[in-house]
């Protein structure tokens, strides 16, 4: 990736930081983030108790098994040598265990089928609140109002134009 | 960067990150009916608000409790905190991978209409807002990491094409969640689309965005939800492989040509970086 201009007037690395949130997610420590992703299941233990009707043993063992798929994931990242961001391994390998045709669906899926997805939403945001930098209020003070009219344009944009082809085509295919 | 990082201090972090999340939830969903349909805040979204008014980068009296510096190391646990839940959706395309087979013609069609974000923003961008190139890096896509990698790549970050990819960048960050919880709420409830249609333009390859839109549409349609996450996570998974060619490949080129036809006199629509650098004015 190309080093930020050295023509700059701010500090480089501010934005160097942002370039290199790229898709590179090899030289990730693994060590560290298997710790974080087990303090993180931790945290959304409670979350889940309040959000579901799970006993608190079907919660842990719900996180475990999510947790494992995690960690097999981030190892596909890792030694795989097709460049695919940690997430998609890590739904791939989820769809693998969840698929009805092979053997071992019958017993992974109901161990997760409980837990609730929409809280563990919550932990994510919540850290994702206090990522926000004085980069990205620098940023939203100089762009003003018109980057935020065209980002939401954008956003409402991409939705629509989705909706409106798969909307299309799911009559179309009589998939409906 | 932050190999040798201990968990003592990190802890404050994770725990203001368990009170928050208890607190959220336990506030639930919340509908608020306007005039064209309903909103609904999920507590994602409070979560969010929650952990921004701790922020001392954003209120200046949070750092009491939150240090800027610990606040920092709130980035790099995002991505791991998603990992569970981006496991979960997996969980629910297996299941119903018939759906998503039958679905397959329109799940792999529907990619093309992220291009809508050109479609809708670039008129508005280039002729109502007057915006020079800054309206390239803006409406190409809709500003993740990897596409900010794509302009940093071909324009660098400091040009006005950088400029334009990184304010939707952050008003993504801030406020896309948002945004997405809004629209698929009130599209949900306009009843103009299925619930199929609406749960497959979730995927538009941010975790986040996807949770807070499918979640919305979950929250609007209970009976739904397996459907919901089944279309919205293979959606989701498919734009992650080709979100990233699609918008070198396709969408950049596309608003490229649109822009030079648009503004042939600006300087940068002739070759050259020092003619681009020079068109920034604005």
């Amino acid at each position: 990736m190309t080093a930020a201009d050295a023509t700059s007037q701010e500090p480089a690395d501010d934005l160097a930081g942002l370039e290199s949130s790229g898709p590179d997610e090899r030289r990730i420590a693994l060590g560290p983030t298997l710790r974080d992703l087990a303090i993180i299941s931790l945290i959304s233990v409670p979350i889940q108790a309040i959000a579901t009707e799970l006993s608190v043993p079907d919660i842990v063992i719900g996180l475990a098994v999510l947790y494992g798929m995690a960690v097999l994931g981030l190892l596909l990242t890792r030694y795989v040598p097709l460049r695919l961001p940690s997430v998609a391994w890590i739904s791939l390998v989820a769809v693998l265990f969840t698929l009805p045709m092979l053997p071992w669906a019958g017993v992974i899926f109901p161990l997760v089928e409980g837990i609730d997805f929409l809280a563990l939403a919550v932990p994510p945001l919540a850290y994702a609140g206090f990522a926000i930098s004085s980069l990205e209020i620098g940023v939203l003070k100089r762009s003003g109002w018109k980057i935020l009219l065209i980002a939401i344009l954008v956003f409402a944009g991409t939705y629509v134009g989705s909706a409106v082809v798969a909307e299309i085509s799911l009559r179309l295919t009589g998939a409906l | 960067m932050e190999t040798a990082r201990g968990l003592a201090q990190l802890w404050p972090l994770h725990l203001a990150v368990l009170i928050i999340g208890v607190v959220c939830q336990l506030i639930g969903v919340r509908a608020i009916p306007i005039g064209i349909g309903t909103i609904l805040l999920l507590p994602m979204l409070f979560a969010f608000a929650l952990a921004l008014v701790l922020n001392p980068n954003v209120v200046r009296a949070a750092t009491a409790i939150m240090p800027v510096r610990r606040a920092a190391a709130a980035s790099p646990l995002i991505v791991v905190a998603i990992m569970p839940f981006i496991a979960r959706f997996g969980a629910d395309i297996g299941p119903g991978i018939e759906l998503v087979i039958r679905s397959g013609p329109a799940l792999l069609l529907q990619e093309i209409g992220n291009l809508g974000t050109i479609l809708l923003a670039f008129p508005i961008a280039v002729w109502v807002l007057r915006m020079g190139r800054e309206s390239i890096g803006a409406v190409h896509s809709i500003a993740r990491e990897p596409n900010i990698a794509i302009i940093a790549d071909r324009y660098g970050l400091r040009s006005p094409e950088g400029t334009g990819v990184l304010g939707v960048y952050v008003m993504g960050t801030l406020f896309g969640t948002f945004i997405f919880a809004v629209i698929a709420s009130l599209l949900s409830t306009a009843g103009v689309f299925s619930v199929e249609a609406l749960a497959m333009a979730c995927g538009v390859g941010s975790g986040s965005m996807m949770a807070a839109c499918s979640g919305a549409l979950a929250a609007a349609e209970p009976g739904a939800a397996e459907t919901i996450t089944a279309l919205a996570g293979s959606s989701n998974l498919l734009t992650y492989a080709t979100g990233m060619y699609v918008s070198l490949f396709v969408a950049l080129p596309l608003v490229e040509w649109m822009y030079r036809r648009a503004r042939p006199e600006d300087p940068g629509s002739a070759r050259g970086r020092t003619a681009r650098r020079e068109g920034a004015a604005r």
